[in-house]
């Protein structure tokens, strides 16, 4: 019971997850400066998209389905997942 | 106590974001630590008086350099590495390197010289006293000129390399995690794990930001990945320029496996067979400072992001991190 109120009690405003109060939110560091002002259909067709967990190409290590194989959890995830592509691609 | 000397002539207190802040930090790190134009003369100087003394002792030999001084990745008082290369590719012959150097010994313009005539690639170490400047010079082998060709190249194309690679060099330096006598990582091996983070980072590799903007982030994405993500018992690392960066499954490449399973290979963009990073055996410990700084650093950003402008006047984001440890330039 303790461990659910404990839980309950950790929720982040600014990206609406559970894993960290908004106090430890990455979007505090990790903000890009986004610097694309071309066509977004200009974007390359081939990306270098590979995975840090299994080595396969096409998914980043943060999106396999394979068991992580590092020790540290990713509980907030990392820069290698698809969500950090443009909407285009993802 | 450390030393945040890179700050003194900038307030950053004013700057609104923390990667901002982070940024200017690391733009104003990498001025700092980049050599003057008196030491790259000194530099420059020293090597000349060498290599026209080899030269004209041997007068079938050329002289290049290599490493971190041929691609301008080093930091205040590195090495000089000089490469000897003769027509006949004789010179690694051991009387012949005992002869040189008594010819570099009688010029008085030297001192503390060696000959490691043993060692798997034999070479002559010695110190010019002028500008106290240590070099080590090997001999007839071009494998070193030809890597450091290929980064000019790779520094031309990628933006953002030269930085991260000295921020990370002076990062492992200070905690003595450089040196691969001693199972560190060296700067080849430092330059093939940025450059190959870079090209495989979303945000980069889809043209979405330019790493000179995001320096900050880039590099606390760096450590988060060698220092928290990555496989390191199960894949390799590979900057090949036929197939670009990617990853190799380790099982499928015998001649990339490493003595324990948990363990560094990158893939050697010149020799295929070859791992860069075979001699690297205290990666432990190199992931573990990677996973330390990637909590300081991080830690630090949420310290000071509730702050005001006044309160972060003449605060380092990075001084717990580098904690470099030379003088004052
Ligand atoms: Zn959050
Ligand atoms: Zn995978």
């Amino acid at each position: 019971n303790k461990c659910t109120k404990q839980q309950r009690r950790i929720y982040c405003n600014k990206c609406d997850s559970r894993h960290h109060n908004s106090d430890r939110c990455p979007l505090i560091w990790r903000s890009y400066i986004v610097t694309n002002k071309h066509n977004e259909k200009v974007l390359p067709m081939v990306l270098n998209i590979y995975c840090y967990n299994c080595a396969k190409k096409g998914h980043y290590g943060d999106d396999c389905d394979l068991k992580r194989n590092s020790k540290v959890p990713n509980t907030d995830g990392s820069a290698f997942s698809g969500d950090n592509l443009p909407g285009v691609l993802r | 106590n450390n030393k945040v000397f890179w700050l003194r002539d900038h307030d950053h207190s004013e700057l609104r974001s923390i990667p901002d802040l982070l940024n200017t930090e690391i733009e104003d790190f990498v001025s700092f630590i980049s050599p003057t134009k008196e030491e790259i003369k000194l530099r420059n100087n020293c090597f000349e008086t060498l290599s026209s003394i080899i030269t004209n002792f041997w007068p079938d030999t050329k002289v290049h350099v290599f490493g971190s001084y041929a691609t301008d990745l080093y930091l205040p008082g590195s090495d000089i590495d000089m490469v000897v290369v003769s027509k006949f590719g004789n010179k690694e012959n051991r009387s012949k390197l005992y002869a040189l150097s008594s010819a570099l010994r009688k010029t008085g313009l030297f001192s503390n010289l060696e000959v490691i005539a043993k060692a798997k690639v034999p070479i002559i170490k010695l110190i010019h006293i002028h500008s106290k400047i240590h070099i080590d010079i090997s001999f007839e082998r071009t494998n070193g000129i030809e890597a450091a060709k290929l980064i000019r190249s790779w520094l031309v194309e990628t933006d953002g390399l030269r930085e991260l690679v000295l921020i990370i060099k002076v990062f492992l330096a200070s905690r003595r995690l450089n040196n691969v006598h001693l199972g560190g990582l060296g700067g080849f091996s430092i330059i093939c794990l940025v450059y190959n983070f870079l090209n495989l980072h979303p945000k980069l590799s889809s043209s979405t930001i330019l790493a000179k903007e995001n320096l900050g982030i880039l590099l606390i994405e760096f450590f988060e990945l060698y220092g928290r993500n990555f496989n390191y018992e199960n894949i390799a690392i590979c900057v090949s320029n036929k197939r670009g960066c990617c990853y190799l499954p380790k099982q499928n490449y015998s001649e990339l496996k490493t003595r324990t399973t948990f363990g560094l290979s990158i893939q050697d963009p010149l020799d295929p067979k070859n791992n860069i990073s075979r001699g690297t055996f205290n990666i432990i410990d190199i992931k573990k400072a990677f996973s330390g700084a990637f909590q300081l650093l991080t830690t630090k950003c949420y310290e000071l992001s509730p702050t005001t402008y006044k309160e972060r006047f003449g605060k380092t984001l990075l001084g717990d991190v580098i904690k470099y440890k030379g003088e004052n330039r």
